[in-house]
């Protein structure tokens, strides 16, 4: 297949999952065992103001009825208006959204930088001390919960140590303690893959071959292996982003950043649906442009995606 | 000929229970995967006899003792309505375990059947429930399990359906992938020569075959579940106050971090010691059940 057929290919194929992921949001809001207005509303609401409502969000209409208008707002960029705040959802997602690329962005920096280190230095010191410390402590991240990792860094190097402010968004500084949380998090999940991709290219005929021929050690890493191992960890990267938001989201409520996920959280907890549904849609297209993306880029870079079958 | 294919059946049969032994023999030998069972036979002892290893009840409120520093009568000191915070992190263990092995076996089960119905039928069948996975895959599991927990009303048995019904995904993915390779396998095409029908070839060939996979899984997705309920815990979607769970005394905590930094730092301990002995068994097992994947 040529290139463009597998672009053309794999654009088909996410149509019917960014409709899914409409369909799923979209229902979600009709999971709640009672009247979702009666629940906005609370239980002292006169039956005029639920009418009233329930009118107003359209709710009164049939179920595929209210999908497509829903979906016909979104289409023109209307995610709906807040119940709490009364404002539109897309403003207040714009005063937020930032906050929540920039903490989802220094994470997965710091991860995918600190887990491609150790997982070279791992790979190229097989079976080594440092290898199994390295297997270790991926372990170890992989095994505490987020927010129970950011009240200890929080502990520790805001109160106890002083080094940086301890909550709200204040600068550089204020940076270090939330994306070090995601980031050492998320870094095991890059270590892994990383060492093993090396073990395995480290292994094949053409580095060995480099090796034969008198290049230097770490330039064949750097030159040859490198390059091989990029594929993977660009999969990995997409495949790891819904679980960097999910930590972003925990790592604000902790750190008390008025972020996008904060306001996910709160609006949750207020039973302002119309929020939530916004932010669910927002972070689910993501994930679904960020995997379309990762898969373009594999094709580029590996020829042999294209093939039918190549991948999954 | 039908008695010797049967024949040749259970032997094959034979061969799974060896292979059975094999697993066990060799997931003894990785000395990390021992240390992750004691960590969970410690758990799951703590769990059962809690009321004997501690005098006090969970809900057992002091008022005049409130937010009280370690000391002998409490060890671990108490929380902000002054109970006392090692007895409530003990019996947390109960809902802990309670609520981790619901959302295993319950998304365990959706997934199961639906990977099974996947990989057995193909055609149409696969592709509308891998598009249904690929679908709920696009959201992260803790935020959509959150807006449902959220959704259908606090408790512990709808964290469990939250989570259950976004984590499930997995499994499919996995059974899905096992079930394409048994159906083409030798045993599979003599159960059907033998005159076996498509329910009992399922039931008596593939889904046994399906088992040690599935059991892996359970063990793999047990971290997941836990970290995800005492997430949702702690963001106050999940279990609720005054039952003992970990994740909403973390929370509780955190509102007391400068006078009383113990209560969330045990608490996320308990967590990280429970997940990280399901971490160390599920890395075992796995390189038990195929030693191909072995780091050398």
């Amino acid at each position: 297949m040529n290139k463009w057929g597998y672009v053309g290919k794999r654009l088909l194929k996410t149509i019917p999952i960014i409709i899914g992921v409409t369909l799923v949001t979209f229902l979600i809001l009709h999971l709640s065992p009672g009247d979702p207005v009666r629940i906005m509303l609370g239980p002292y609401a006169t039956p005029e103001t639920v009418a009233a409502l329930r009118a107003q969000y359209g709710l009164d209409q049939p179920l595929p009825l209210q999908y497509f208008s829903w979906l016909g707002n979104i289409a023109q960029g209307d995610l709906g208006t807040s119940i709490r705040y009364n404002r539109p959802v897309t403003e207040l997602v714009q005063a937020r959204i930032g906050i929540t690329l920039t903490l989802t962005l220094a994470g997965l920096v710091i991860s995918v930088t600190l887990g491609s280190i150790l997982g070279i230095l791992a790979a190229l010191k097989q079976n080594s001390w440092l290898d199994y410390l390295c297997t270790f402590q991926a372990m170890f991240w992989i095994s505490i919960p987020g927010f129970w990792l950011a009240i200890l860094l929080l502990y520790i190097f805001g109160l106890q140590l002083r080094w940086v402010p301890i909550a709200g968004l204040s600068g550089f500084a204020s940076v270090i303690l939330p994306a070090l949380t995601i980031g050492l998090q998320e870094e095991a999940w890059f270590a892994r893959p990383m060492r093993a991709e090396m073990l395995g290219v480290l292994n094949e005929g053409y580095i060995k071959a480099a090796r034969a021929k008198g290049v230097r050690y770490y330039r064949v890493v750097g030159k040859h292996a490198l390059r091989n191992v990029m594929v993977p960890m660009i999969t990995m990267l997409a495949l790891r982003l819904p679980w960097v938001i999910a930590g972003s989201v925990v790592v604000e409520v902790v750190f008390a950043w008025g972020g996008m996920g904060s306001l996910l959280v709160n609006s949750v907890l207020a039973r302002d649906y119309p929020v939530v549904q916004g932010i669910l849609l927002i972070i689910a297209l993501s994930v679904v442009l960020a995997n379309l993306l990762a898969d373009l880029v594999y094709s580029l870079i590996d020829p042999r995606i294209r093939v039918e079958g190549g991948k999954k | 000929m039908n008695q010797e294919l049967k024949q040749e059946i259970a032997e094959l049969k034979q061969q799974k229970t060896s292979q059975m032994y094999l697993t066990w023999v060799r997931f003894k030998r990785n000395r990390l995967s021992v240390i992750g069972l004691s960590f969970v036979l410690v758990v799951i002892f703590i769990a059962i006899f809690a009321p004997v290893l501690t005098p006090y009840h969970p809900y057992e409120t002091d008022p005049f003792n409130r937010l009280a520093s370690p000391s002998r009568e409490n060890p671990l000191g108490t929380d902000e309505l002054g109970r006392d915070l090692l007895t409530r992190l003990l019996y947390g263990s109960r809902i802990a375990l309670q609520v981790g092995i619901l959302i295993v076996l319950f998304e365990g089960f959706i997934g199961i059947s639906f990977g099974l119905l996947a990989g057995y039928f193909g055609g149409w069948v696969d592709e509308i429930i891998m598009r249904l996975v690929d679908i709920l895959r696009s959201f992260p599991v803790i935020i959509l399990a959150m807006a449902i927990a959220g959704i259908m009303g606090q408790g512990l048995f709808n964290v469990v359906l939250a989570i259950g019904l976004v984590g499930w995904t997995t499994y499919a993915r996995m059974v899905r992938g096992k079930i394409l390779s048994i159906k083409e396998a030798d045993y599979v095409e003599a159960a059907y020569a033998a005159g076996e029908s498509t329910v009992s070839v399922i039931l008596r060939y593939i889904l046994p075959n399906v088992l040690p996979t599935a059991i892996i899984m359970v063990c793999i997705m047990m971290p997941t579940a836990l970290i995800a309920s005492a997430t949702l815990s702690f963001l106050g979607v999940g279990v609720q106050p005054p039952l003992p769970c970990w994740g909403s005394i973390a929370a509780a905590g955190r509102d007391y971090i400068i006078r009383a930094p113990w209560i969330s730092t045990t608490a996320g301990f308990f967590i990280m010691f429970t997940v990280l002995g399901f971490n160390f068994i599920g890395d075992g097992l796995r390189d038990a059940f195929d030693p191909t994947s072995k780091r050398n």
